[in-house]
């Protein structure tokens, strides 16, 4: 019986020790795809965590930190919700981030609102989701938030006729819309939209038919991959170019594909708020940290989107712990330096308010490499489709 | 006594599965409905050998015709699964028109095109479905007035539970019923059937719609459970994963059906839990592994193993 007592003894003081030793876990669920064709966003989060928790040490305060990795494939909201209850309830996480596609996002919006869990989304760039829940914030960007600015950037150029061709789908209508509706605001016009099927990569007729109508320009919104590839190839091969019709996009250049496009890229402009070719010693820094990573993954809008998500996640808990409406409130109208540059979270709708720079792709002398090129900042934003 | 075992075993399998993840209520629930989906695939599919990689059309109808119903009309549970169940019958019954006509590789690439079609619907139709974003705003009242939808998920997974119980009880007199032997008889040789007399297109189509019907509800549980709808419901991957765990428990058998959903669903969340980068190899394996070695499904597990050991004896005898 003596024995027995003494080990019940010793289990309690442990207990209590270790508890005194070690400040409590903040755990944090990432859910987002690791697996399947969008494997490579959980990869460039992952990374990008990875790289914060190198610079910044895994605890805050008094508070370590841990992150929780759980794959939802590609889009697949029933998948997402069910992970995020199992993360909630079983894992106890104080905080939920990632997350890729809208439908994914909102469908935790109940449960996020009902735990007073502060989500914050890396990618998904429907303005709508914020609306969902009050505990959602985005260190993304917003689909109006770019392309409003690429029409402002079209007008100030001389170019007064565009033609957009958009995928037809939720965030392709999302740009057709919000390039739109600022292009006409500044007394542009917009003579026709196009909508293309999403899984096509047979632009031809679509681009000929612009090339026949003679815009100044031809806006457009495709979905990553062999989409923009064969989109950029049809613009070149159709004489788009030689027929002076100026290419406007958002993420069509992104780093991921951007060696993939060659020379057929050259000089193609963008609207966007991260290239990775950004001029300033924090995203060198931030770049030279992925680099140093097993099998680095490209670093684009989605690991910064992701880097930034982690700031965001330490000072919440740094400044309230595991206590969500006090986090949410001390991360509205937070002011940070990004390795995209300043950043500040709008109090309002919850989306980072961000630079916003016109981009040309050229190729880099010293690296041989093609990169996008800021020219400038067109416009410092929040999320303009907020009212929409 | 003999047939109340297997009954009762299940019934204790979704007893257990309560248990064993108190903590994800969410996950046991999706693999209830996931088990009514595989059911309705193992009627259409098992017994009235019709082959289709488009059962996610009717699940994406009830589904989004449970979500509608309850955010325009009335948000009880029960009446969301009649307007789910109609959907998805009614869906199989025009589709079905024209389907049931083919067969074989024509049918399959139909069935999947039924499906593409009503994705590429749902999609335009941004007003109503809210398209690409998915249809949201979903609120169920409390099951028979009393038992709220709450966080954990204890009300989603009993009332999942005990839908799925019925629907597993009613296939099990249906396959029994002359209709259900018909159908059999129909999967194996559809001539002879037509021979003596049975109305062999009337009879596939009769089981499409049903098992539309089945479909639906699974799909109008999703909508309810998730309160979000979206187009991913209608798509190939789903229907697709259905015929794997299907496969893999055993067609043509109501309790492989089960049985392969269960295994499937928990090696994938097991695996995709401990390794989110790599367990795709794990499934790949475990699917490989029971097609090889059990052509019939887990269901023939315990036959295989006792003709081993047979086997065994008389090799050395």
């Amino acid at each position: 019986m003596k024995l027995k007592n003494a080990v019940a003894l010793g289990v309690t003081l442990s207990a209590v020790v270790t508890g005194a030793a070690f400040a409590d876990t903040i755990r944090v669920g990432v859910i987002a795809p690791f697996s399947g064709p969008f494997a490579l966003y959980g990869t460039q989060y992952e990374q990008a965590i990875a790289a914060y928790q190198a610079k910044h040490g895994t605890s805050v305060g008094e508070h370590e930190i841990e992150f929780i990795f759980r794959d939802s494939g590609g889009i697949n909201p029933d998948l997402s919700r069910s992970l995020a209850q199992e993360l909630l309830i079983r894992d106890q996480v104080d905080y939920l981030a990632g997350f890729t596609f809208t439908p994914n996002a909102l469908a935790v919006a109940p449960l996020i609102t009902q735990s007073e869990t502060p989500t914050v989304i890396f990618n998904a760039a429907t303005s709508s989701i914020n609306r969902d829940s009050e505990f959602f914030l985005r260190t993304s960007f917003t689909l109006w938030q770019v392309s409003a600015p690429i029409a402002d950037w079209a007008y100030d150029q001389g170019i007064r006729t565009v033609i957009t061709t958009v995928a037809d789908y939720g965030p392709g209508i999302d740009a057709e819309n919000g390039f739109t509706a600022a292009f006409e605001a500044r007394g542009g016009e917009v003579i026709d939209a196009v909508r293309m099927p999403l899984s096509t990569t047979d632009f031809t007729p679509f681009l000929q038919s612009v090339r026949a109508a003679e815009p100044d320009a031809v806006f457009v919104f495709v979905p990553g991959g062999p989409t923009t590839f064969a989109y950029t190839r049809t613009y070149n091969e159709n004489g788009l170019r030689e027929a002076g019709i100026e290419f406007l996009g958002t993420a069509e250049t992104e780093e991921s594909n951007l060696q993939a496009l060659g020379d057929a890229a050259i000089g193609l402009n963008t609207a966007y708020h991260y290239s990775a070719a950004h001029d300033s010693d924090m995203n060198r820094e931030f770049l030279a940290a992925i680099a140093e990573m097993d099998d680095p993954a490209a670093v684009n809008w989605a690991s910064v989107g992701a880097y930034d998500g982690v700031h965001l996640i330490y000072e919440m808990i740094e400044a309230a712990g595991s206590d969500g409406p006090a986090a949410v409130e001390h991360a509205l109208g937070l002011e940070w330096e990004s390795p995209r540059g300043p950043l500040v979270m709008d109090p309002e709708s919850r989306t980072v308010i961000q630079n916003v720079y016109h981009r040309v792709v050229q190729r880099n002398e010293e690296t041989g490499l093609l990169e996008n090129f800021e020219t400038g900042i067109i416009a410092t934003v929040g999320d303009l489709g907020w009212d929409q | 006594m003999r047939n109340l075992i297997a009954p009762l075993a299940l019934i204790l399998l979704g007893v257990a599965l309560f248990f064993l993840f108190p903590y994800n209520l969410a996950f046991a629930t999706r693999i209830v409905i996931m088990v009514i989906l595989v059911l309705s695939l193992d009627l259409v599919l098992g017994y009235a050998g019709i082959p289709t990689l488009g059962q996610g059309a009717m699940y994406g109808a009830g589904a989004y015709a449970a979500g509608l119903f309850a955010i325009h009309i009335w948000a009880d549970p029960f009446a969301g699964l009649i307007a789910g169940a109609l959907a998805g019958a009614i869906l199989a019954l025009i589709s079905g028109f024209v389907l049931m006509r083919a067969s074989g590789l024509t049918l399959i690439m139909l069935t999947i095109a039924v499906a593409s079609i009503c994705h590429e619907i749902a999609n335009r139709a941004r007003g109503v479905t809210g398209g690409a974003d998915g249809l949201r705003g979903i609120r169920m009242d409390p099951v028979f007035g009393i038992f709220e939808f709450d966080f954990i998920g204890v009300t989603g997974y009993w009332y999942t539970f005990g839908v799925a119980a019925l629907v597993f009880a009613f296939l099990v007199i249906l396959v029994r019923s002359p209709f259900g032997l018909g159908l059999r008889g129909i999967h194996e040789s559809p001539d002879r059937m037509m021979a003596i007399g049975a109305p062999v297109y009337w009879r596939r189509l009769a089981a499409y719609v049903v098992g539309g019907a089945i479909a639906g509800i699974a799909g109008a549980l999703t909508a309810q459970i998730s309160q979000l709808v979206s187009l991913e419901t209608f798509a190939f991957a789903l229907s697709a994963e259905a015929m794997i765990m299907l496969i893999l428990g055993g067609m043509g058998r109501l309790y492989g059906a089960a049985i392969g959903t269960v295994v499937f669903m928990w090696v994938h969340h097991t695996a995709a839990a401990n390794d989110p980068f790599n367990w795709l190899f794990v499934i790949g394996a475990m699917v490989l592994a029971v097609v090889f070695f059990l052509p019939s499904g887990l269901i023939s597990l315990p036959a295989a193993v006792t003709r081993l050991i047979k086997g065994g004896r008389n090799g050395g005898a």
